[in-house]
């Protein structure tokens, strides 16, 4: 009986090897091309980072000087997070509305699903490219539209304004991304149970009431995903802003990304401890962000059906 | 006896063998390389491409690899490349970027380059300390072109010498805004230099050379009472519609296009490398034959100290790595370049100035006649060395990039917003 148990033992010990030998690569690389990078970063935001190993400690210096004497550093910050908390709204309700009116199949409704969803495939840099001509002040369609419909007053050059340029980039990342929610939602609601939407109509439940009551506390899971999704995405935006505005005009887009790139490879200096300073700052910053947003936003009670 | 096939092979294929690891090491090749900008100036790809032929054959069993680039790409894949010890031998550089010279990266070429055919300014423009780090290539000056035939259409006539009085200047942009045309094209977008053209040159001729540098270095206020009306007189200019809408967004080719093309502009302040683009075929946005294109100054500032002054700067250069293995090798290379005949070659070719010693009127061919001009324009001139973007240096450049020749020029800044953000900048970088 010892001996049969011992070889049960044996039969259910774990195979430590093996799942080492599968699981190393993957740490290696995430070690590699993850972990180190972000240690390197904090290291380095402690350091005045020369080349050739010169590299000093300078303790709080960094993060003092950013916090207290770089008034771009601010600029960078106020751009990106009313970024990060207006395109999440716009681009999560806009993809509620899209996918509710799929999922209520109109007319036309695969062809709508792939024109909507298109954007979603284009990338950043060619995204950029062609708002900037629909954008242009002389003979973009924007402001040819405006003047179509007598409406000249309106036209202005919507990305050489720091009035108007932030929010015409939040524009053309809504009209990016909101395709991409409308997918995500659009299953979301198709798996949805038939018996709990059956039910809201046999009480004579509004289609209003039944979007705000049953639909959505349904999808809350989904629509906090989006939301925390596009957040981060926000947060973190760069290729949009490099390739239209270059932060400009007066810094009206510069975002965190852009400022970095700018303080680590524009500015003439090989100094990496400063920029890395701003991305540890920014990093905590996403972190409490993502941890705030959901926190507020998630639920509370568990939904019975 | 008779010989085993096997043996006899494998004498055969040792004897090839031998052979050709002994042929490789006679013709043992010592590899130098260079990254440039200009991937998509044909002519100054030429250029360079045929004094590597040149040096090459004078130096057998050296090759030259050269790889071209943009100019962001180029800054970018050397900043990281310098610290990873993989940089090539020479590379492109612009004479403020003095990082490369406090991380001890340039090799210094007081010694060895061939600096009796360099413009003496040049050779000043890349001494810091007691070494001399560049060889400047290329070089411009800030001219104010335009278009004759526009300039007849709105009734005004220049000056022999091609400048027009503060006033003059003014009602000029005044008759060709009333006239539809655009007065001063311009743009931005993809430059943080040519919009502070129409600020930093009148700032120049008010305040003179000392002054203005000091004015650079932050040894001079920006509050300073001569700047203010300087900058009011360019706020009247802006503010009278100058410049087009689109001013912030325009690329630099498409201002070259604006001007010369479609919908056409009287003035156009450009860097004196206006030619390289200009002059090419019109389907390859060259201007439209017989395009009637004039050089003219900038007004001539009231009271001003210098009005004969003008910014030359020193443009694209060619520096040796310090790390390099063969840094005698690598200064060779430019010295086939720094050649009065190369001097001449490369204005007659690239149409572009240079830091070598070159007679511009003595150029002849196709555009003679506009190199005589600019030699005549350049007579009596006392220039500048550097632009501001060259001198100023951290968070007094960029801000001068966003400041002074975007938002200001724009006409969304006023004059005291503008100064109090330029005197805040120089004053956190002085401490």
């Amino acid at each position: 009986m010892k001996r049969a148990g011992a070889r049960e033992d044996a039969g259910l010990r774990t195979p430590w090897l093996a799942l080492s030998g599968f699981l190393l690569p993957a740490l290696v690389m995430y070690a590699a091309f993850t972990a180190y990078p972000v240690a390197r970063t904090f290291w380095n935001a402690f350091h005045k980072v020369l080349p050739n190993g010169n590299e000093t400690w300078v303790g709080f210096a960094n993060l003092r000087a950013i916090l207290n004497n770089d008034p771009t550093f601010w600029k960078a910050v106020g751009n990106t997070l009313a970024w990060a908390l207006v395109s999440p709204v716009l681009e999560v309700s806009l993809g509620l509305l899209l996918a509710l009116a799929l999922y209520a199949r109109i007319p036309f409704a695969r062809f709508f699903r792939i024109a909507w969803f298109t954007p979603v495939l284009i990338s950043y840099v060619v995204v950029g490219i062609l708002w900037m001509w629909i954008y242009n002040y002389d003979w973009g369609v924007a402001n040819e539209l405006l003047r179509l419909v007598g409406l000249d007053a309106w036209t202005r050059p919507w990305l050489g304004n720091p009035a108007t340029a932030l929010p015409a980039l939040i524009f053309v990342t809504t009209w990016m991304w909101t395709g991409f929610n409308m997918v995500v939602l659009l299953a979301a609601l198709s798996s949805l149970p038939s018996e709990v939407l059956e039910a809201a109509e046999l009480d004579n439940c509004g289609w209003g009431r039944k979007l705000w009551f049953v639909i959505v506390p349904l999808v809350r899971p989904t629509i906090l995903n989006l939301i925390v999704l596009s957040f981060i995405g926000k947060m973190k935006i760069f290729d949009l802003v490099w390739i239209t505005t270059h932060g400009g005009p007066l810094w009206s887009t510069e975002t965190v990304s852009t400022y970095v790139y700018k303080r680590a490879f524009d500015w003439s200096t090989f100094d990496l401890g400063y920029p890395s300073a701003i991305a540890a700052i920014w990093f905590v910053f996403v972190l409490a962000g993502v941890l705030i947003l959901t926190s507020l936003l998630r639920s509370r009670e568990r939904l019975e059906f | 006896m008779i010989r085993s096939p096997v043996r006899t092979l494998a004498a055969s294929v040792a004897v090839s063998l031998l052979a050709l690891v002994t042929s490789a090491s006679a013709v043992a090749q010592t590899k130098l390389t260079l990254w440039s900008h200009w991937a998509d100036q044909d002519s100054k790809v030429a250029f360079v491409t045929d004094a590597v032929k040149r040096f090459e054959a004078k130096h057998p069993g050296v090759k030259v690899e050269i790889t071209w680039y943009q100019k962001p790409q180029l800054y970018a894949a050397l900043k990281t490349a310098l610290r990873a010890h993989q940089a090539p031998d020479i590379f492109y550089a612009e004479n403020d970027q003095t990082e490369y010279i406090d991380n001890g990266f340039l090799y210094d070429l007081s010694k060895d380059l061939n600096w009796s055919a360099i413009e003496p300014w040049a050779k000043q423009a890349w001494t810091f300390g007691k070494g001399t780090y560049g060889f400047p290539l290329e070089a411009w000056t800030v001219e104010l072109y335009y278009n004759r035939d526009l300039m007849n259409k709105i009734g005004v006539t220049l000056p022999e010498n091609g400048e027009l009085s503060q006033a003059a200047f003014l009602d000029m942009v005044k008759k060709a805004k009333a006239a539809g045309i655009t007065p001063i094209v311009q743009g931005v977008g993809d430059r943080p230099y040519p919009g502070a053209f129409l600020v930093h040159e009148p700032l120049l001729r008010k305040l003179g050379k000392a002054d203005y540098m000091k004015l650079l270095k932050g040894e001079l206020s920006w509050k300073d009472p001569r700047v203010i009306e300087t900058l009011n007189y360019v706020k009247q200019i802006v503010d009278a519609g100058a410049l087009p809408k689109a001013y912030t967004s325009i690329k630099m080719g498409e201002a070259h296009y604006y001007f010369h093309t479609n919908p056409g502009g009287l003035t156009f302040p450009m860097g004196s490398f206006y030619p390289s683009r200009a002059f090419n075929a019109p389907d390859k946005g060259g201007e439209p034959p017989n395009f009637p294109l004039g050089l003219m100054s900038f007004p001539a500032m009231d009271g001003g100290k210098c009005n004969n002054c003008k910014t030359l700067a020193a443009g694209g250069s060619f520096v040796v790595n310090a790390a390099s293995k063969n840094p005698k090798l690598a200064v060779a290379l430019l010295n086939e370049m720094a050649t009065p005949e190369m001097g001449a070659r490369w204005v007659k070719e690239t149409l572009v100035q240079t830091g070598i010693k070159t007679d511009m009127s003595a150029i002849k061919g196709e555009h003679a006649d506009y190199f005589k001009r600019l030699a005549d324009a350049s007579r009596g001139i006392d220039y500048f060395v550097g632009l501001p973007s060259q001198i100023l240096q951290g968070q007094p450049k960029e801000v001068f990039a966003q400041v002074m020749n975007t938002a200001f020029p724009a006409g969304l800044l006023s004059v005291k917003d503008a100064t109090d953000q330029m005197e805040a900048a120089m004053k956190a970088a002085s401490k």
